[in-house]
C-alpha cells in the first residue's frame, strides 16, 4: 500500500491543506448552507481515498445524493454511510448501515469502525469521515456518552491519518456545550451567511488564510 | 506503548488464548478470563488498563461487561474483538456505554488489536469528559508538584477554611486533577477525599484561562444530568484552576453551595488570589524537594492567620453571602 503524504486539500473552498489525521468542527446555521460545506470538504481528492457519512438528519440515500449533487462520486467499496435515523434501513447495494437512533452512540460507534476497516480493507489508502450533525447526538443524550463517542471518532481518524470534519449549527446547542465539545478537534471552521453571501473563517489552525473568505455555494 | 495490563475477556478458551498470546508478544501483561463475572472482579482489582472482549459470553454480553465497567472504572477503554457482525450486535440498553470494535475476520487482526489497545490508552479515547490540549505535558507537570509526603495538608487546610468563610459557602477545596480522578487535598465543610474526572466539574475548570463559574448548576447542560453532583449536594460552583509557572494546570480551588448563587467579579478576583497563594504553597515544595531538602518540616515561616495577600473587598458582600439566590 503506498503512503499518501500530502496532506488534505479542499478543491473549490478557501481552506488551505490540513495534516492528515485532522479533526475539524465546522459551526453555522443550518440554512446556510453549512451541509454544502461539508459535504465539499468530503469530496475526495482522488479514487484512492474513501468517504464516510455519520448522517443524523436525513436517511442514507439522500446524503448520498446530496454527495452527489456536489460532485461526489458514489463508489460503494470506498464510499459508506451510518445512517443514524430512526427510518434508516441497511442497503448493502449503497454500502449504507443503519442503526435506528442518534440516541443509540454504541450502536453508532460499532457501525462506524466497521465500515471504516471496511473501506481500508477495500483498498482505501485513506478516508475523509463527516457527521451532520452533532446537535441530534448532544440533544437526545447526555454529555459524558457524547464525549466518549467524539473522542473515539476522532481518535480512531488522526491514528488512520484520515480527516474529521463534523457540523453543527451553534444555535441548536447551549454555548458550554459546543465550547467544552470543541475542545476534541484540531480547529474550527466558522461559516456565516448574511444576506445571500457566506464566508468561512478558519480557527486554530497553522496556515490557513487570515479573516472571512467568502465562500461560492 | 508496551506494558500495559490487558483483560482478554473470551468464553472460548482457544480463542481467548490467541488473543492473549497476541497481545503479550507485543510486550503486554494479559490477565484472562471467560466471564462478565469474572471479568468485572479483575476490574475491581483497579490494574487493568484496558478491555478486550468477546461480545458472546457466557453469562451476558461485551456490552454488558462495558456496562459495569463504565459504572466502577469509568475511563478504562474496552474494545469488541469479536466474530459478531454489527447487525448481530445488540445494543439495546447499553447505548450510552460507547466501545471499540475491531472484528476478527479484520486483514492482520491481532497485530490491529494490539495498534488499537495501545491508542485507546494513550489517547484516552473512552473518558466522558474534555481533555485539555496538552494532557500528557499536565500530567507530568503533576508529578512534579503531587509529591510523596508533601506534608502541606494543614496549610491547604487552612486555606480551604478562610475561603470558606470569606465566601460564606457550603464548600472550600484545593483539588488535584490526575489522569482519572480528582483528589481533594483539602476540603472545608466536606470530607470528599476523591471523585471520578467525569463526575468533576474541575476537569472543566482546568480548561479555562481564568476561572469558571456555574450559578446554576442545574441549568448547565454539562452537568445538569450529573448525578453524582446531586448527590454531594452542589448546586453552584466557582474554580480557579492552579497553575503552575510554565502554565501547565495541575487542579483547582473551588467553591461549592447548595443552593444557586452567584459570584461578584470582585469575589472572584479573591478566589483568584486563594489559588496563586495555593499555587504558591505547590512551588514551595516543589522546589524544597528539588533541592534534596526534607518537606516533613512545614516550610511556611508563619502560617497565615488571615485572608491570604490583599483582598479586593474590605466587607463581606451581603448579597452574595446570603446566597444571591437565583431566581
Amino acid at each position: 500500500m503506498s503512503v499518501q503524504r500530502n496532506g488534505y486539500s479542499f478543491e473549490g473552498l478557501p481552506l488551505s491543506e490540513v495534516p492528515n489525521g485532522t479533526n475539524l468542527l465546522v459551526t453555522g446555521p443550518a440554512l446556510g448552507g453549512i451541509r454544502t460545506l461539508l459535504l465539499r470538504m468530503l469530496l475526495r481528492g482522488n479514487r484512492r481515498e474513501g468517504a464516510l457519512f455519520i448522517t443524523a438528519d436525513t436517511d442514507g440515500p439522500t446524503a448520498l445524493s446530496e454527495y452527489a449533487a456536489v460532485g461526489g462520486e458514489h463508489d460503494p467499496m470506498r464510499v459508506g454511510v451510518v445512517d443514524c435515523t430512526e427510518t434508516g434501513v441497511d442497503d448493502a447495494e449503497h454500502n449504507v448501515h443503519a442503526v435506528g437512533s442518534p440516541n443509540d452512540l454504541t450502536g453508532i460507534g460499532i457501525e462506524f469502525s466497521s465500515l471504516y476497516e471496511s473501506l481500508y480493507a477495500n483498498g482505501a489508502e485513506r478516508v475523509r469521515t463527516g457527521v451532520y450533525t452533532l446537535a441530534p447526538f448532544v440533544v437526545y443524550s447526555s454529555v459524558k456518552p457524547v464525549y466518549r463517542f467524539l473522542h473515539t471518532l476522532t481518535g480512531r481518524i488522526r491514528t488512520a491519518d484520515g480527516l474529521g470534519v463534523c457540523a453543527i449549527d451553534p444555535d441548536a446547542v447551549e454555548t458550554e456545550t459546543l465550547t467544552s465539545l470543541a475542545q476534541a478537534f484540531d480547529g474550527r471552521v466558522v461559516l456565516r451567511s448574511e444576506n445571500g453571501e457566506a464566508a468561512i473563517r478558519v480557527e486554530g489552525l497553522a496556515d490557513q488564510p487570515d479573516g472571512w473568505q467568502r465562500v461560492e455555494f | 506503548m508496551a506494558g500495559l495490563t490487558i483483560a482478554c475477556v473470551d468464553g472460548d478458551p482457544q480463542a481467548r488464548r490467541e488473543t492473549r498470546d497476541a497481545l503479550v508478544e507485543g510486550g503486554h501483561d494479559v490477565v484472562s478470563c471467560g466471564t462478565v463475572g469474572e471479568a468485572a472482579d479483575l476490574i475491581g482489582t483497579g490494574d487493568i488498563d484496558c478491555v478486550v472482549t468477546e461480545y458472546a459470553l457466557p453469562d451476558g454480553t461485551g456490552l454488558n461487561l462495558t456496562d459495569r465497567i463504565r459504572k466502577r472504572s469509568p475511563d478504562t477503554p474496552c474494545v469488541l474483538f469479536t466474530d459478531a457482525s454489527p447487525d448481530r450486535i445488540d445494543s439495546t440498553g447499553y447505548e450510552d456505554v460507547v466501545v471499540e470494535y475491531l472484528p476478527r475476520d479484520t486483514p492482520e487482526a491481532h497485530d490491529s488489536l494490539s495498534r488499537l489497545v495501545e491508542n485507546v490508552v494513550a489517547q484516552r479515547t473512552q473518558v466522558g469528559y474534555p481533555l485539555p490540549p496538552e494532557e500528557d505535558e499536565r500530567l507530568a507537570a503533576l508529578a512534579q508538584y503531587d509529591l510523596p509526603g508533601l506534608n502541606a495538608a494543614d496549610t491547604f487546610d487552612r486555606l480551604a477554611a478562610l475561603a470558606q468563610h470569606r465566601f460564606g459557602v457550603d464548600v472550600a477545596f484545593v483539588g488535584l486533577v490526575d489522569a482519572h480522578e480528582e483528589r481533594f487535598l483539602a476540603c472545608a465543610g466536606e470530607d470528599w477525599e476523591t471523585l471520578d474526572r467525569e463526575d468533576t466539574m474541575c476537569t472543566h475548570t482546568i480548561l479555562e484561562d481564568d476561572s469558571l463559574v456555574v450559578e446554576d448548576v442545574s441549568a448547565d447542560p454539562r452537568f445538569a444530568d450529573n448525578e453524582r453532583l446531586v448527590e454531594l449536594d452542589i448546586a453552584a460552583y466557582a474554580g480557579v484552576p492552579l497553575r503552575t509557572r510554565q502554565g501547565a494546570t495541575i487542579g483547582a480551588f473551588c467553591l461549592t453551595h447548595s443552593e444557586p448563587r452567584s459570584f461578584s467579579e470582585a469575589k472572584i478576583a479573591d478566589l483568584q488570589r486563594f489559588a496563586d497563594e495555593a499555587m504558591e504553597q505547590f512551588e514551595l515544595r516543589r522546589r524544597l524537594a528539588e533541592a534534596g531538602s526534607d518537606t516533613s518540616a512545614d516550610p511556611s515561616p508563619e502560617p497565615p492567620t488571615e485572608e491570604p495577600r490583599e483582598t479586593s473587598e474590605t466587607a463581606p458582600d451581603p448579597q452574595d453571602d446570603t446566597g444571591g439566590e437565583l431566581s
